[in-house]
This record gives structure tokens, C-alpha cells and sequence, in this order.
């Protein structure tokens, strides 16, 4: 696990740096277990920095959010870099994204974070509901410990471990400048049980499985938004001209905009499950991009977010790519 | 439900590439060869061109099935369309069949434009295979009858 000194020592040496101009990080949350994102712009502010199981966001997504306003007249853009804390999983986002040339890779300050393994708050909240004063979670070999009201409590590491860091195949951050702590070993693995289970099942009763969870959607779009990958300054979802799915919220305009969310991320998709831990009507969101993880995997042998030289998987084809179901 | 809808006509929504499926479906036209009408043609001008939406929009305003077809690989008229089209498509049906949708009713083709034969086939192989699954009741708009 990261020192908490040793992550704002640095950090306080990265922001004192002329060329820097922003540093994302995480910051304890106002209430809760939770934590949240932090932007710090000058030395003094380093001292909120934190790093414990509860920093889940996936911070990547800020550098491609940052609105890139016209410059007035006579001043110059600020191209100074930004730094940002990444674990293993949000390295991959800035791989793929700078593999699909987002932004040079000079443009930004890694500071990498080995991760063993962040909580997933809806158990955290399930076992300990109700907690509004700050608390505080660390792991310790395999048990987290929470401490919130003078209390502490130790869980073994399962119960609260997130599924995606269940599956996680880079613990250790792929692209780093500073490596904050000793790298990780891989330990665990994908098997896509649960993928390979539904693939298994009947068209109707895969139909009756979605349809359940699509009629749930709201359409807040916030597993778009919270995506790193989905930065595309015009989004298909909000086009008129071509309007390719309505505004209303009914089955077949969520199906579509569930279909046309994760085909776009084919290829792309890093597996942070951020878009499953916003969704506020829990739609298992990971299961249609682990599909598409999977299918990746098995038929080109391509796995998003790991080589930032290699050509995005749906602008380069082989010769010999599989067809047989082509009549 | 082959048998529940015997009399089932289905609408099948077929992209062709400008330089092969469409002179293929063309020819099989001048040469007389009779193939089942449920097939309504778009042209596109090449089947990369073919944005992997188009099935989805295809499916919701009530296409039973979708076809692609494009040249063979290697004689695409830009060189290399088909090629992307065939890693999309591959993954696009594969991702409907997940969520449930019947492969048979997202299928693609190679016709090249001497191919008027093999037209009719294709043709009768999808209708086939879409009339075996019935008509699409899965996430169509839906439809106001007035």
C-alpha cells in the first residue's frame, strides 16, 4: 500500500514543477468511506492527497473532460502538463487513449500507483449502511480495515473487493513516470464464466435477461460520462442530424443507445467498471463490454489498453481475419 | 415457429456495395433470376461504408433481418473496405446474439458483380433463415397505427 507521505511528498514536488499546471488526484470524501477527486493547483493543497481502497474513481477521465475553451486574443494556451494519480486499470485509459492520439504523451505527469485491490462502496454501504461521519479504509494482507466512530472493524478482502479488481490483469500501472510504491504481481485473472454462461443460454431467455435490465435505464448517461474512453467531442447520442436514437425512454431507444455505448467502446473498453458503479439502477454494463473484451481477445488476440503504439483494433484488419460467418 | 408463421413474409434490409453486390443483384435481375421479394436494397458504395448502427436502426424501425454484402475480400474497389466491414460486422453479430438477437438475422455476404447465382442464394439462405426465427419482437419502435 502507498505511503501517504511518500504520495504527497511527491506529488508536492511534481506541482512545485514549472511545467505543471494541474495535479488530479484523491482527497478523503465528505461523508462516509468515500473518496473523491481532487485538483490541486499549488503546494500548499498537496496535504488533502490520500490513497486507500476507497479511491475508486477512474481519474483518467478528467484529462480528456477538461472543456478546451477558444484562448482571447494576444494570450497563449496554457500547455503546461497535467499530472495525474493512476492505479493500475486507469492506466490503461491513458494508454488507449493515447494510443487513439488524444494527447501526446508528453502532455501528461504518471504517477502510478501499484493497487492491490480497491473496495466496491455498495457492499461497503450494505454492511455498514448509514455511516455519515468521515471513515477510513486500509487494507491489511487480505482483511480491509474500516475505522469510522471510534469503531474498527476488519473484513476479510473478498467481501469487499470490487469485481473488477477480481479480474484485474495489471495491478502494476502499464505507463508511469513515478512508480509511488513496489509494483504488484498480477493476481488475478479473467475466465469470463459469467460472459460464456449467458452466451449459453437460449435468444429468448437472453432477450427476457436484457430487456429486464434496458427497461430499467434511465437514460442519465452517466456511464458515458464517466467513461474514459468516451471523449468524443460530438457524440453519437447527441446528434440530431442523423438523430440515431430518440430522446425518449422506452425499451427500443434503450437498446439502442445501450448497443450503440458499448459497440463504441469494441475494442476500446479498459475494464475500470466505472460505467457499472455509476449506473444508478445497477444495469451490469460490464457484461456487455466483457463481451466485446472477450470476443476482442479470442478473435483478433488484441487487448485494449496495453500498447500505445499498436494501431486501435477497428482501424487496422489482417487478411486472414475469421469470416466464417460470411455466406 | 417455422410452422406458427408459415405465411410470415419477412422484410429483410439489405446494404450492397456500389461495385460488386449491386451490379451482382443486378445482373441476377437481367438474367432473370427469380429470388424472393423481401428483400429491400440500399446502396452504399462500399461495404465499409456500412456503420454498424445501421443494423441496430435497421432492427428498430422493423426490419426482420439485415444483410451486408460486399465484394470479396481483395477486390474491394477502395482496396481495403471490406476488410474493416468484416471486423465490424463480425463483432456486431456476435454482440446482438448476445443480447439475444438471432444470428440469422444479421448476416453478410461476399457477391462479387459476376456472382447473379450466387445472389439468389444468399437471398434465399437469409429469408430462409430469418423466416425460421419469426418476426423480430425485441426492441422495434414502436408503431402507431392510426
Amino acid at each position: 500500500m502507498v505511503e501517504v507521505e511518500k504520495l504527497r511528498e511527491i506529488a508536492r514536488e511534481v506541482i512545485s514543477r514549472d511545467d505543471v499546471r494541474q495535479l488530479i488526484g484523491y482527497r478523503q470524501g465528505t461523508y462516509g468511506f468515500r473518496a473523491r477527486p481532487a485538483f490541486i493547483t499549488s503546494p500548499e493543497e498537496v496535504d488533502q492527497l490520500i490513497f486507500s481502497p476507497a479511491c475508486v474513481n477512474n481519474l483518467a477521465t478528467y484529462l480528456t473532460l477538461e472543456e478546451k475553451l477558444p484562448v482571447p486574443r494576444g494570450q497563449e494556451p496554457d500547455l503546461r502538463k497535467v499530472a495525474v494519480m493512476v492505479k493500475g486499470c486507469d492506466s490503461r485509459a491513458l494508454v488507449q487513449q493515447m494510443e487513439e492520439k488524444a494527447y501526446e504523451r508528453d502532455r501528461i505527469v504518471v504517477l502510478g500507483i501499484p493497487c492491490t485491490g480497491v473496495v466496491d462502496m455498495d457492499k461497503v454501504e450494505e454492511r455498514f449502511p448509514n455511516v455519515l461521519s468521515r471513515g477510513e479504509i486500509a487494507l491489511e494482507g487480505d482483511k480491509f480495515i474500516l475505522s469510522f466512530d471510534g469503531r474498527r472493524e476488519e473484513v476479510p478482502k473478498e467481501e469487499l473487493l470490487a469485481d473488477k479488481c477480481k479480474r484485474c490483469r495489471y495491478p502494476t500501472p502499464l505507463v508511469y513516470d513515478q512508480l509511488l510504491d513496489q509494483e504488484v504481481a498480477r493476481f488475478a485473472d479473467d475466465d469470463y464464466s459469467d460472459i460464456v454462461e449467458l452466451e449459453k443460454r437460449s435468444a429468448e431467455e437472453k432477450w427476457a435477461y436484457w430487456e429486464e435490465k434496458f427497461s430499467r435505464c434511465i437514460r442519465c448517461y452517466s456511464c458515458r460520462n464517466v467513461c474514459p474512453m468516451c471523449y468524443c467531442e460530438d457524440c453519437v447520442l447527441d446528434r440530431l442530424n442523423p438523430q440515431w436514437m430518440r430522446r425518449s425512454v422506452d425499451l427500443s431507444e434503450n437498446t439502442a443507445y445501450h448497443i450503440a455505448r458499448a459497440y463504441h467502446l469494441a475494442g476500446r473498453c479498459i475494464q475500470c467498471g466505472e460505467c457499472q458503479r455509476v449506473c444508478p439502477v445497477e444495469i451490469p454494463l460490464m457484461e456487455l463490454n466483457r463481451k466485446f473484451y472477450k470476443d476482442v481477445e479470442e478473435l483478433y488476440d488484441y487487448e485494449p489498453g496495453t500498447d500505445a503504439e499498436a494501431p486501435p483494433l477497428l482501424a487496422t484488419f489482417k487478411v486472414d481475419d475469421r469470416e466464417d460467418f460470411i455466406l | 415457429m417455422a410452422e406458427k408463421n408459415s405465411d410470415f413474409e419477412p422484410n429483410i434490409v439489405a446494404f450492397l456495395c456500389n461495385w460488386c453486390s449491386y451490379a451482382g443483384a443486378d445482373l441476377a435481375g437481367t438474367s432473370r433470376i427469380q429470388y424472393p421479394p423481401n428483400v429491400r436494397v440500399i446502396r452504399v458504395m462500399c461495404s465499409g461504408r456500412v456503420n454498424p448502427l445501421f443494423v441496430m436502426n435497421a432492427l428498430q424501425q422493423g426490419a426482420d433481418g439485415v444483410l451486408i454484402s460486399g465484394c470479396h475480400p481483395g477486390d474491394c474497389h477502395y482496396m481495403q473496405g471490406n476488410y474493416y466491414a468484416r471486423r465490424r460486422f463480425m463483432l456486431m453479430r456476435n454482440f446482438l446474439e448476445y443480447l439475444g438477437v438471432e444470428p440469422e438475422r444479421v448476416r453478410m455476404s461476399w457477391v462479387s458483380a459476376s456472382e447473379g447465382a450466387k445472389w439468389k442464394e444468399v437471398i434465399e439462405e437469409v429469408v430462409n433463415g430469418v423466416k425460421s426465427v419469426g418476426p423480430m419482437n425485441k426492441f422495434q419502435r414502436r408503431q402507431l397505427n392510426w
